[in-house]
């Protein structure tokens, strides 16, 4: 089911494009009536003065002759058509960017969680989020801009109609300048507008990337006098974006230039092409001859955007366009065998994985539980060789407590919910297992109470037996813990640790246990020495102690 | 949320301060924009003209047609320039905007996905402020006036009913940007919470992944998206109905005028007739007609510019920080004084209370304890990054309270120092730029950092195991002639011997300084002159 990488994203728009085809159809006939109406309007009008002009001088019998009623009402009619077109084609053609913007976002989210982990947990977060909020709404134009064909090609229509009916050389001159107006806009808009475009977005997301990493080390470099150098270091990086946008908005400047000069030529070509025809007739077509450039100038504002939607759509479909992997079995049961041992584990087994720091403990860990693409004959789970289970059949099987714990921005409850759907009686006991439930109790907001951005309310040891708890409410055949008692004080650890036992006696989890303090592998009925990584990249290991299986 | 509070009276107040300082270039960017209107009334003439007398002689409505010619080249060369002048504008101030902001997120320290949204996405909303909507203004109050003086000078009847229709024009601007001022900003408000979201789920991705909770993240970002589709729904429908109004109010205009001059050429006004018109003045009038009001719609249009700019002001506003004396620590270990020392953040309960604490110089001080019960931000308080809320820290001669920081003057190092992309010994030169590379090899050495210094190391600490970023942080802290060293869990997550082997070179680090090391490590403790329990 592997998919090509340039049709995802595409496949999405094209998706929503069907979903909201009533609007945009809405939007293109309000965009038609527009660019008709206003080419009428100001044609119409400056046929009706001069034609006046000549009667009121030819005297009372012609001017008898004229029929003003027709001309002045349709002038009306035209101004109060156009406006009510043109908000409906406004409407339409951004509700339905912007319905199929909210239906596109959580998508790529899913996308990008759904891809393989090597790819979804490389991404910074200033960059995803740079992505699903900035280059989505790039893409808005996309959409937008459907409607400006249709209104381009009827006010180009109607204009040269009107052009004609002076002279057919009028007609046939403002097509060309029409076509003049167009090829320089696109040319404007590939030779400058795109690769601004394209660079406007690129430099917002260096920016975001630059921010969120010098910001995450904020205290060393107060310390070291460091915070004028990271505050000039991100102003460098945003005077990139500054140039990028100064070079967007002057290829704009170009386009609206190259419009006006057209426009001047067109009623150049036009009116002495009218030669012969009647003087209403060349008032008629100089003005249309303007409206008719003018009806272009949605495509225009288009172009200008494009360079941006189209990087941003590239960008997207990077994202968004990871194959998924071809289904795989998933395995039935959870036995677990490390190949470097070979022995074979089912829960309620306790492995207890030590070894130096480096030596791929935490790696070990990843690989197990899907956030870390497997190697092949590593591992084998459920009888099958981990690398052939894709990572969304190796999770079910794990609750997995991570050494740098992950919390999202909302409560505690929301924290703990995250493991699934669990009654309030659960999330205390989980709590009180992992020694977390007293200083919960003692915050007046209870469970409700906010960790903030990244846990940070929270201790660096509150987080971790946080980690600990929402691990607790899964119930997963193992349970694998990484470094769970780090950073608590003694008292607190061998709390946690006869909860932890407690716990394991009664659920009949199996334990997979991470860490170099002694107190948590003493837990263990094995306990296995990683030695580091094998120039294969597989986790070269020792067993250093062997229990007898309980 | 940001709830910065707002020094001027209001964001408009504050765009207008933060603007005074390029003042000549926003009037040169109003003039050029009012300067739109010379071709505006050049091309009317023209056109006008050559209708005239093209009937009568083709030849005579040559130079009138060339007239209009240039004057729409002239248009789009004007237009080029308000926009570079703007541009121009534009940068000048979001820089000056984004400069105080990075100070402030990196001076004042504490985690904030806002204000990293404040720094790209608020100080980009100024942009469409300054280079667009406040040149317009300008316009919009000069150049309607201008056209129709030039118009009276045609038709006197027609400028009249021009600024009779303007006032209406005005009043229904007013009305439609009061309605969208606050669908505006609760819209900015959902952008940002959306964007927030995407932060922090991204983040915290391997735990949703972990837990199977792809699904209802998906939910609760999809519930969001929704959020910000209706709040911006409403704005646009705002925004595009009053700019229906004004387009219907200017086509009516238009229409009004087409018809008051056909008439009074036919000479069958219903009214006496206050002027004679003749085909060029009614033509040139009727031109004209459109770019009367062509100023104040592109204003309302730019209305939008305006309102994402006062909703973004209140994440962009920055606390004056209280202008402090810098105080220069002495070069030997000074003695460290806590009297009565408190640290609360915001409105939370106090982290640390009633803390005393009273350290020789030289000495080395473990502040051991169960989590959360202050290590580091006493540590934090040195840099200025934790809020000394009550009591006094003395460094030697110096006090804290009248400080703010020691900034710079603190040797540091934490189990996850900076590492910027360059070569190893870049990286520790951070600590001091002066450092020749002598200096830098020494301290590399002492930090047990063999091999080459030249090697390359990216961003994200590729090329550094992760006991050897630990020693990148000792080795700056080495380099750093600082008379204060702050260790924040230096050996946090190394095992046993690789503990042993920091140890070691600690102790060589600490001395002749003043050392703090937060720790849970009993080991780290037992190396300490003095253990705090907290």
């Amino acid at each position: 089911m592997t998919k090509t990488p340039s049709s995802r994203i595409g496949e999405l728009i094209a998706a929503q494009r069907q979903a909201q085809r009533g609007r945009l159809r809405i939007a293109a006939a309000g965009g038609t009536v527009v660019a008709v109406a206003a080419t009428c309007l100001l044609g119409l009008s400056g046929w009706f003065i001069t034609g006046a002009a000549i009667a009121g001088v030819a005297g009372s019998a012609a001017v008898q002759a004229f029929n003003y009623m027709m001309p002045s009402a349709t002038i009306r009619l035209l101004a109060i058509l156009r406006t009510g077109a043109r908000y409906i084609e406004r409407v339409a053609g951004h509700e339905a960017a912007l319905k199929a913007l909210a239906r596109l976002r959580p998508q790529l989210f899913d996308a990008l969680a759904s891809a393989p982990p090597a790819q979804a947990l490389a991404l910074s977060s200033g960059e995803a989020s740079a992505r699903l909020v900035q280059d989505v709404d790039a893409v808005q134009t996309l959409f937008v801009r459907l409607s400006a064909p249709w209104a381009l090609g009827a006010g180009a229509v109607s204009a040269a109609f009107l052009a004609g009916m002076a002279s057919p050389l009028a007609g046939l001159m403002l097509l060309l300048a029409m076509g003049l107006s167009a090829a320089g806009s696109v040319l404007i808009a590939r030779r400058l507008a795109a690769p601004a475009g394209r660079e406007v977005q690129i430099a917002t997301g260096r920016l975001k990337d630059r921010l969120a990493s010098l910001e995450a080390v904020s205290p060393e470099l107060k310390a070291y006098g460091l915070d004028r150098w990271a505050a000039s270091e991100a102003a460098h990086t945003a005077s990139g974006l500054d140039r990028a946008q100064i070079a967007l908005s002057q290829a704009g400047g170009w386009m609206a230039a190259w419009q006006a000069t057209v426009t001047g030529l067109a009623v150049a070509a036009v009116v002495p092409a009218t030669l012969g025809a009647s003087l209403p007739m060349t008032a008629l077509a100089a003005l249309a001859a303007v409206m008719g450039i003018e009806a272009a100038a949605g495509l225009v504002g288009a172009l200008q955007q494009n360079g941006a939607a189209v990087e941003a759509a590239r960008r997207l479909d990077a994202l968004a366009s990871a194959p998924s992997l071809a289904s795989s079995p998933a395995p039935s049961e959870a036995s677990l065998v490390l190949s470097a041992d070979g022995v074979q584990m089912a829960p309620p087994m306790r492995l207890g994985l030590i070894g130096p720091s480096g030596s791929g403990k935490t790696t070990l860990a990843e690989r197990l539980v899907g956030l870390r693409d497997a190697l092949a004959h590593e591992a084998r789970l459920g009888g099958l060789d981990i690398a052939g289970v894709a990572p969304d059949d190796r999770r079910p099987l794990f609750a997995y407590a991570a050494q740098d714990i992950r919390l999202i921005d909302g409560t505690i409850r929301d924290n703990l919910l995250l493991a699934g759907p669990a009654e309030d009686g659960a999330l205390w006991r989980a709590l009180e297992d992992a020694a977390l439930a007293e200083r919960v109790r003692a915050d007046p907001a209870g469970l409700d109470a906010r960790v903030g951005p990244n846990g940070e309310r929270l201790s660096g040891g509150e987080r971790r037996r946080l980690g600990l708890a929402r691990a607790y409410l899964r119930s997963a055949p193992w349970l694998v813990l990484d470094e769970p008692t780090e950073g608590l004080d003694p008292t607190t650890e061998a709390r946690v640790l006869t909860a932890l036992d407690r716990r394991l006696k009664h659920s009949g989890q199996g334990l997979i246990v991470v860490s170099h303090r002694p107190a948590p592998t003493q837990l263990c009925d094995r306990v296995i020495r990683v030695e580091g990584i094998a120039e294969d990249g597989k986790v070269r290991l020792t067993v250093t102690r062997q229990l007898a299986p309980v | 949320m940001t709830s910065a509070p707002i020094t001027a009276s209001s964001p408009a107040a504050w765009l207008k301060q933060t603007a005074a300082p390029w003042r000549r270039l926003t009037i040169l960017a109003g003039l050029l924009a009012v300067a739109d209107v010379a071709p505006a009334v050049g091309f009317a003439g023209g056109l006008a003209m050559t209708v005239a007398t093209f009937g009568s002689s083709p030849l005579a409505a040559v130079p009138w047609l060339l007239l209009a010619v240039f004057s729409l080249m002239a248009r789009g060369l004007i237009g080029q320039a308000a926009v570079v002048v703007g541009a121009r504008l534009g940068r000048s101030i979001k820089t000056d905007v984004r400069d105080r902001l990075l100070a402030d997120l990196f001076g004042r320290g504490g985690r904030a996905d806002d204000r990293l949204t404040a720094v790209v996405e608020g100080v980009g909303a100024l942009d469409g402020y300054v280079s667009r909507f406040t040149p317009l203004k300008m316009a919009a109050g000069l150049s309607p006036l201008l056209i129709i003086a030039v118009a009276a000078v045609a038709s006197p009847f027609s400028a009249g009913i021009f600024l009779f229709t303007l006032l209406p024009f005005i009043f229904g601007m007013i009305l439609a940007g009061t309605a969208a001022a606050g669908e505006s900003r609760r819209q900015f408000q959902a952008l940002e919470r959306l964007s927030g979201l995407f932060v922090d789920r991204v983040r915290a991705l391997p735990a949703i992944l972990a837990f199977d909770a792809r699904a209802r993240t998906t939910a609760d970002i999809a519930r969001a998206s929704d959020e910000l589709e209706r709040r911006t729904n409403r704005v646009m429908r705002i925004a595009f109905l009053s700019s229906g109004v004004l387009e219907f109010f200017s086509a009516l205009a238009v229409a009004l005028i087409a018809v008051y001059c056909g008439f009074n050429l036919l000479k069958l006004l219903p009214f006496p007739a206050p002027e004679t018109l003749d085909l060029p003045r009614a033509f040139f009038v009727l031109a004209l007609a459109p770019e009367v009001y062509q100023p104040l719609r592109r204003l309302a249009a730019a209305y939008h510019d305006r309102q994402a700019a006062e909703s973004a002001v209140p994440a962009l506003v920055t606390p004056e920080s209280p202008k402090r004396d810098r105080h220069i620590l002495p070069e030997e270990a000074p003695a460290i004084r806590f009297t009565k020392v408190a640290i609360a953040y915001g409105e939370a309960a106090p982290v640390i209370a009633d803390f005393d604490l009273e350290i020789r110089p030289g000495q080395i001080v473990a502040l051991v304890g169960a989590s959360g019960s202050g290590k580091s931000s006493l540590l934090h308080l040195f840099l200025g990054l934790s809020p000394l809320t009550a009591g006094e820290v003395e460094v030697g001669g110096a006090r804290l309270s009248e400080a703010g920081d020691f900034a710079g003057q603190i040797a540091w190092a934490s189990q996850n120092p900076i590492v910027v992309p360059g070569s190893l010994g870049d990286n520790i030169r951070l600590a001091d730029p002066s450092a020749c590379p002598g200096r830098i090899l020494v301290a590399a050495g002492e930090a047990g950092l063999f091999g080459d210094l030249d090697r390359p190391i990216d961003e994200r600490g590729g090329g550094l195991s992760g006991g050897e970023r630990r020693r990148l942080g000792l080795a700056r802290a080495i380099l750093k002639r600082a008379p204060i060293l702050l260790l924040d869990e230096p050996t946090a997550n190394l095992d046993p011997a690789s503990e042993e082997a920091m140890l070691d070179l600690i102790r060589q680090a600490t001395r002749g300084r003043t050392t703090l090391i937060a720790t849970h490590s009993a080991a780290v403790a037992a190396m300490a002159d003095r253990v705090v329990r907290l």
